[in-house]
C-alpha cells in the first residue's frame, strides 16, 4: 500500500475551495492509499481562510479558537470527510480542538474511503502549554482495521512519550500515523527521538506528517517521513521516505512481507521481560 | 560440548588456582600506585566519566587479564575520570585461557571467512558449546573480576562499572554487571532484565529487577546491552531515581551508524538521563562485534543539541571518550521540561493487560 506524510507547505490555504483543489491534486499525484495530515492543521487552514481571525500571538490564536471559533471544526471537519471520499482514501486529517462534557481535547478525525470516521484518538500526553490553557488528556488508544493492516494515531507530542507507541504495537498495531508539529527552531534529533524510536522498539511502520510554515507568528518545521524497522528500510536509516520541512509530500510503499519476516526473526516484542516493569503503572482494582 | 569429564574437571581447576585473587592481587600490587590519582570534585555535581572501547584479543592468562583492564583504567584516570565504564561479555578475552581454544577459534573463523554474520547466528550446536564453556569458566572467571577492579578502583580512588560476565549461579547463566567504588568494594550488580535473541535461545537466565545505586558521583544503574532497546528499562531507573546509566554493550553486527543509534542514545531522551556506553569491538571465532563507546545526555544538555556528549571515532578499534555530567542541570532540566507529561489512567488502563498477553 502507498501512504503519504504532509505538511501543508506550498498548499494554498486562502481559501477552502483552493486548499481542496490543491491537497486532492497532490494526493492524486502520488497514487496514495492513506494520508496523513499534521497537527494544528484545523487552526491554520481556519487562520488561512480568515475562519479565525489570527491575534497577537499563537497562543492567544489558539485560546481564542477554543473559546469562540470551535464551530469552525464542524465546517473542518466535513471537508476532509469529503475529500477522504472523493479520493477513496483513509484520511487522518490533523488535529482539531473539540469540547466534551466540557472538556477540550487535542483531537484526530480519521476518515475512511466511505467519508465516515473509523477513528478518533485524543493527545494523550500534554504540554505544560496545553495544560495552561485547560487541554484535557485522552485516556485511550484504539486501533481501526485496515485490512490486512491494524492502525492507531499517535497526536503530537505523544510522539515522544514510548508508552503511547508500546501501547499500540503491543495490541497489534501494523501501521501508526502520526499527526505532528514541531517548533521550526528545534532541530532534526528532537523529531528522531520521537516516531521514529518509537517505530524502532515497536517494529511497525509510522507515517509522520509535520505541520510547516507560519501560525500566528509561530513557525512550524520539521520533516514529514515514512518510517520503518532500520533492518528493511534503505540504509537501515528507518526511513522509506524523509523529506525536508519545506516538502509538501512523501510517498512511500510499505513491504508488509518484508516487515512481518523480520518480526518472525526478531520478535523484538516476544522478549519484553513483563514481570520486571510493574512500577510502570499502578493496577486498576 | 561435555566438559565435566576428568580432564576437564582437573584443568577447571587448575584455571581456579591460576586466577585466585591473591595471586592476581600481588601481582597488580606491583603496578598500582599507592595513592589516589583522581582528586575528588567540589561544589556543583558535575562528574568526569569515561566510556572505554575495547578491542576483543585473546588472554592466555588471567595476570594478562588484569595489566589489560589496568591499562584501560589508567587512561581513564590519565583523563581525569572519577568514573569508568567498561564493555558486555569482557570475559570473552579470557576464553584464550583454554589449552586449544585458539586452533578452534581460527576453525570458527575459516567456517565463517566471507559471511561475517551481519547478525546472524552460528549452530545451535556451536552456540550451547559457548554456554558450556561460559559456565564451565565461571568460578574462575568470577574472583578474578572481582580482584582485578576491586583493587584497581582502590588504587585510583574512582568507581569502576566493570562490564558484564556470563557467570553462572544457582545452576543458571546470567549476563552481570558489576560496579565498584572508590574504596574498592563491590557496591552492586546487575543481571541483563532483556536477553538479546540469541541469548534467549542459548537459555541465559535474565534478571528480574531494576537496581540504582547511590553514590557520592550520583544515582547509578547497570542496565546490561539490550536492555537499552526498551524503554521501560530507562523509565523504571528513571522512576527509581536514576542519574546516570552505565550500559555496556557488545553488539554483534558490522556497524551501521542507526542501527548503534536505537538504544541508550533515544533511552535518555525519553527518560532524561545521562548515559555512559562502554563498547566491546574486535572478531571472534568469525562473529564481528561493533560499536561507539560514547557518552550521551538529553538533547538540551549536549552543545550541539544533538543528544551526544561524546562519542569515539572508531568503530573497530581500541578507544576512549570522556566528558563531563552536569548532575545539577540533569535535575533542572527534569523540574522544567518543555513537553513531558504522564498519564496513568492510560497506563494502568492497557499496560496490565497487554503486558502479559503471549
Amino acid at each position: 500500500m502507498q501512504v503519504t506524510a504532509l505538511t501543508m507547505a506550498s498548499l494554498d490555504l486562502s481559501s477552502q475551495e483552493k486548499y481542496r483543489a490543491e491537497l486532492t491534486g497532490l494526493l492524486k499525484k502520488s497514487g496514495t492509499g492513506l494520508a496523513v495530515l499534521p497537527a494544528y492543521s484545523a487552526l491554520l487552514l481556519g487562520v488561512s481562510t480568515g475562519a479565525i481571525p489570527p491575534a497577537e500571538s499563537f497562543q492567544k490564536t489558539f485560546k481564542d479558537y477554543i473559546d469562540r471559533h470551535l464551530t469552525w471544526n464542524d465546517t473542518y471537519l466535513e471537508l476532509h470527510e469529503k475529500i477522504a471520499r472523493e479520493m477513496d482514501i483513509y484520511l487522518a486529517a490533523g488535529t482539531v480542538i473539540e469540547r466534551e462534557k466540557d472538556l477540550l481535547y487535542h483531537t484526530v478525525y480519521c476518515f475512511n474511503p466511505q467519508g465516515e470516521p473509523c477513528l478518533r484518538q485524543r493527545q494523550t500526553h500534554l504540554t505544560p502549554f496545553q495544560l495552561s490553557i485547560g487541554l484535557s488528556r485522552g485516556e485511550e488508544l484504539p486501533l481501526f482495521d485496515l485490512p490486512p493492516y491494524k492502525v492507531g494515531i499517535i497526536v503530537d507530542s505523544d510522539a515522544l512519550h514510548p508508552e503511547t507507541g508500546r501501547i499500540l504495537g503491543l495490541q497489534g498495531a501494523d501501521i501508526v500515523l502520526h499527526c505532528g508539529a514541531l517548533s521550526e527552531g528545534l532541530n532534526c534529533w528532537r523529531q528522531v527521538a520521537g516516531m521514529w524510536s518509537q517505530v524502532q522498539q515497536n517494529q511497525f511502520w509510522a507515517v509522520e506528517a509535520q505541520l510547516s510554515g507560519n501560525l500566528a507568528g509561530e513557525r512550524f518545521g520539521a520533516a514529514p517521513a515514512v518510517i520503518g524497522p532500520c533492518e528493511i528500510t534503505p540504509g537501515k536509516s528507518g526511513y522509506l521516505q524523509r523529506g525536508y520541512p519545506h516538502t509538501a509530500e512523501v510517498t512511500a510503499e510499505l513491504d508488509e512481507a518484508a516487515r512481518r519476516e523480520l518480526i518472525r526473526k526478531y520478535p523484538l516484542l516476544k522478549l519484553l521481560n513483563w514481570q520486571a516493569y510493574s512500577e510502570l503503572y499502578r493496577e486498576e482494582s | 560440548m561435555a566438559l565435566d569429564g576428568f580432564i576437564e574437571k582437573i584443568y577447571r581447576r587448575y584455571m581456579v588456582w591460576k586466577c585466585r585473587p591473591s595471586r592476581v592481587a600481588a601481582h597488580l600490587d606491583k603496578s598500582l600506585p599507592g595513592e589516589r590519582k583522581v582528586p575528588l570534585q567540589d561544589g556543583r555535581r558535575k562528574i568526569r566519566v569515561a566510556a572505554l572501547q575495547l578491542k576483543l584479543k585473546l588472554l592466555k592468562s588471567p595476570l594478562h587479564f588484569a595489566d589489560e583492564m589496568h591499562r584501560q583504567v589508567r587512561k581513564a584516570v590519565d583523563r581525569q575520570a572519577r568514573l569508568a565504564v567498561f564493555p558486555e561479555y569482557n570475559s570473552l578475552p579470557l576464553l584464550g585461557m583454554l589449552p586449544g581454544f585458539e586452533k578452534i577459534e581460527e576453525g570458527y573463523r575459516k567456517k565463517a571467512a566471507g559471511s561475517p554474520n551481519n547478525g546472524s547466528k552460528k549452530g545451535s550446536e556451536d552456540e550451547n558449546s559457548l554456554v558450556d564453556v561460559f559456565k564451565y569458566m565461571s568460578p574462575a572467571v568470577q574472583p578474578l573480576v572481582d580482584i582485578t577492579f576491586s583493587r584497581l578502583a582502590k588504587a585510583y580512588g574512582i568507581y569502576i562499572m566493570a562490564g558484564s560476565y556470563p557467570l553462572a549461579y544457582n545452576g543458571g547463566l546470567f549476563n552481570r554487571s558489576f560496579l565498584y567504588g572508590p574504596g574498592g568494594q563491590l557496591i552492586g550488580s546487575q543481571d541483563k532484565v532483556h536477553l538479546f535473541i540469541d541469548e534467549a535461545k542459548w537459555d541465559l537466565k535474565r534478571g528480574s529487577s531494576f537496581s540504582i545505586y547511590e553514590t557520592a558521583i550520583g544515582n547509578l544503574a547497570l542496565p546490561v546491552c539490550m536492555d537499552a532497546t526498551y524503554f521501560e528499562t530507562f523509565r523504571i531507573l528513571e522512576h527509581k531515581g536514576a542519574e546516570i546509566a552505565l550500559l555496556p554493550i557488545a553488539d554483534m553486527q558490522e556497524y551501521n551508524y542507526w542501527l548503534a543509534l536505537r538504544g541508550i542514545w533515544p533511552r535518555v531522551q525519553e527518560s532524561l538521563l545521562y548515559g555512559v556506553k562502554g563498547a566491546l569491538v574486535g572478531t571472534l571465532a568469525g562473529l564481528v562485534f561493533s560499536g561507539r563507546a560514547g557518552i550521551f545526555a538529553p538533547l538540551e544538555l549536549t552543545p550541539q543539541q544533538d543528544g551526544v556528549l561524546a562519542e569515539v571515532n572508531t568503530d573497530s578499534d581500541e578507544a576512549i571518550t570522556v566528558a563531563e555530567l552536569d548532575l545539577d542541570a540533569l535535575q533542572e532540566l527534569r523540574q522544567n521540561h518543555p513537553w513531558r507529561d504522564t498519564n496513568q489512567a492510560l497506563y494502568s488502563r492497557y499496560f496490565p493487560a497487554l503486558y502479559r498477553q503471549d
